[in-house]
């Protein structure tokens, strides 16, 4: 990686567009079956990002949240993180666990869990989109929980993609649920390996 | 300088002598935030490292690593008027965020962070005085160029001192 890389090829992007929204459609169904409410996507895009802007695109590293985060390896490796904001993750939890608004206050073991859940189904119905559109499989780790600062739990993706280069590309939409107006930001960051990979891949219609 | 509120952001580092600086490192997760501050010119600075060596490359003036970060750090407050002997110099962050079974371990940059750090503190003759590190919390840093003072505050709680000059 050069540090032209920020010059990345369009067609690449391009192409990674219609993998992006065809994979965040994919999760949002899934977590729509799970929850048993609509949900929509908003502005799913593919972009490289300077790493050091990564916490700002989160109104801030000082802001509290949740991240679900998993790894995930086979023919495609990258990271994936879905980052809510800390009030909008308890009532998340409230709809996932089906309880009146309100009712969660914490996360302990149960509301972790359920939000794990989340991360490992919205991952994995990306991924199968992915596999469907290119025919490469991979498959997600389990998940990791965090609930702390937004700076903090980013840590995570920046330390590992920052030894490789100062951009990432970056996937990423925001789901909205019913009319509570929940923002998840949905995150996948794939390592450069995979990006030739996904360059070079035959691109499956419908 | 504004006097003012300055972020230090990832990879950054920020120098001040004037009083009514505040230097911010947020949410440092495996990230360290280092202060250096010479209590008789009252310069301070803060820098925010993100991993612990530079492999890739030979850019001495990147804070993005703690192996370059810290002499960087050093250099420039000799340069706006510190005397090495007197720094007092504080760390904290380096946290292993990831706390699921089959996924840490085998990158806990934190660590790694805090381990190069005392290394090159080693090297370069600096003496830690106080660190607040590792862990599996996020922490923000601040530093008060008035008088040297720098506290750290964790998610849901209150901003306290990471000892006193």
């Amino acid at each position: 990686m050069t540090p032209d890389e920020r010059k990345v090829d369009e067609n690449l992007l391009a192409k990674m567009r219609i993998v992006a929204a065809r994979g965040f459609s994919n999760s949002a169904q899934g977590l729509s079956q799970m929850i048993g409410q609509d949900l929509s996507v908003h502005s799913p895009d593919v972009d490289m990002v300077p790493l050091a802007d990564i916490p700002e695109i989160l109104g801030g590293p000082d802001n509290d949240a949740v991240g679900v985060y998993l790894r995930v390896d086979g023919e495609l490796i990258g990271q994936i993180m879905l980052v809510i904001p800390y009030q909008q993750a308890l009532e998340f939890c409230d709809m996932v666990m089906d309880v009146p608004s309100g009712t969660t206050k914490e996360f302990g073991r149960m509301e972790r869990s359920a939000l794990a859940e989340i991360g490992n189904l919205t991952g994995s119905f990306f991924l199968n989109a992915i596999y469907e559109i290119t025919g490469l499989s991979s498959h997600p780790s389990p998940p990791a929980v965090m609930v702390d600062m937004v700076g903090s739990i980013l840590d995570v993706v920046i330390a590992t993609m920052g030894a490789i280069s100062d951009h990432i590309m970056m996937f990423k939409a925001s789901f909205q649920i019913g009319d509570r107006k929940i923002q998840a930001d949905f995150w996948i960051i794939p390592d450069p390996v995979t990006l030739e990979k996904l360059t070079v891949a035959e691109m499956k219609k419908e | 300088m504004s006097g003012a509120m300055s972020s230090v952001g990832l990879g950054e580092l920020c120098i001040s002598r004037d009083p009514t600086d505040v230097l911010i490192a947020f949410g440092l997760g495996s990230c360290l935030g280092i202060g250096m501050y010479d209590p008789v010119t009252r310069v301070g600075g803060l820098i925010h490292v993100v991993l612990p060596e530079q492999k890739a490359g030979n850019d001495p003036n990147t804070a993005k690593f703690v192996d370059t970060g810290i002499p960087l750090l050093l250099g420039k407050l000799v340069e706006a008027g510190a005397q090495q002997s007197r720094l007092i110099i504080r760390m904290a962050g380096g946290a292993n965020m990831l706390v699921s079974p089959g996924l840490s371990g085998t990158f806990d940059i934190g660590t790694r962070n805090i381990n190069m750090a005392h290394e090159v503190f080693k090297k370069l003759n600096l003496k830690l005085q106080k660190e607040e590190v590792g862990g599996q919390v996020g922490r923000t840093v601040r530093m008060y160029i008035a008088d040297g003072r720098m506290t750290v505050r964790m998610m849901g709680s209150q901003e306290r001192d990471l000892g006193a000059v």
